[in-house]
């Protein structure tokens, strides 16, 4: 009877434990270069994302704050002036990849398709885009790129800079995930 | 005026354009503060600070740090500190510095609070 009941505690727990991978460390750019003029880019290399590599749902968080520019003026403008980040001091994705199963993926990049809710300064928008998953050693990778729209989450860019901020700023992340013991 | 002496003004205003242009250039494109020379708020260990900044974690988001603790685990980037704080290194050759369970002292930034994982985030950290 206890060796049953061991049996049954043990499957119900396996069921229920998902395997999890997760990163601190992520990198996400953007870019809103336009040509001729100083790049406006930015890096954040303290992305937090975790993949739940049983059911392939995602979930990402990473601060404002921690995006790198190279140049003062251009990260005190874009935390004050464009993305509030006092008040909105995080941006978050969750979402799901679509028909993911860790067993089938090896050295080699494979595609998904990722889908999911990207909220930045509290206003939330669907982003579908593929994404490139491989693994090497005990790492599995990730690598994405999609745009947005600054009007899609509210932010404003004056007449007189607008021709320097490219319409479509590009996301790219490449994440490392380890496993989560 | 003579030929010579007019010629001297234009080069003289040319130089001082070109100070003020070069002036104006450097200014604007300066480089973030390098954590090193940037000012401490805060000072103690990791626990007293987790204290301090529970409930209003978003006032403390860009402060500068430096707290002491118990490096309970470390990856490729960085360490925790006191089971609580993530230190994302701002040289990775910082971690061959660092032993397990030893007690360290490190400056930092802090970024926010995680609550995916559950811990407090804080990067560009120098080993004291």
């Amino acid at each position: 009877m206890k060796k049953v009941a061991l049996v049954l505690f043990l499957l119900i727990s396996f069921s229920t434990f998902a395997q999890k991978y997760y990163t601190k460390t992520g990198n996400t750019q953007f870019k809103a270069s336009v040509e001729a003029f100083e790049p406006v880019a930015a890096t954040n290399n303290s992305t937090t994302a975790i993949i739940n590599v049983t059911s392939g749902e995602i979930a990402s968080l990473l601060f404002i704050k921690a995006f790198n520019f190279r140049v003062a003026l251009m990260q005190e403008h874009f935390n004050e002036n464009y993305m509030d980040s006092s008040t909105f001091p995080k941006a978050t994705f969750k979402g799901l990849i679509s028909n993911f199963n860790l067993s089938d993926i090896s050295s080699t990049e494979k595609k998904y398709l990722l889908k999911g809710i990207l909220t930045i300064r509290g206003v939330e928008k669907e982003i579908k885009t593929p994404a490139i998953f491989s693994q090497s050693e005990d790492k599995l990778l990730m690598k994405a790129s999609f745009g947005v729209q600054p009007e899609d989450f509210n932010i404003k860019i004056p007449k007189i800079v607008s021709d320097k901020i490219a319409g479509t700023i590009n996301i790219s992340l490449a994440y490392e995930f380890i496993e989560k013991k | 005026m003579s030929l010579l002496k007019k010629n001297k003004l234009i080069l003289t205003f040319l130089f001082v354009l070109g100070m003020i242009g070069f002036a104006f250039y450097t200014l604007t494109m300066e480089p973030p503060t390098s954590i090193e020379n940037r000012k401490v708020d805060f000072t103690g260990s990791a626990d007293e600070l987790l204290v301090k900044i529970t409930d209003h974690t978003e006032e403390w988001q860009d402060k500068i740090v430096v707290v002491s603790g118990e490096v309970s685990s470390s990856d490729d980037k960085g360490i925790m500190l006191s089971r609580k704080i993530y230190c994302q290194l701002k040289q990775v050759t910082d971690l061959q510095k660092i032993n397990p369970s030893n007690n360290i002292s490190l400056k930092g930034r802090i970024i926010g609070y995680d609550d995916l994982l559950e811990e407090l985030k804080l990067d560009q950290c120098i080993i004291q």
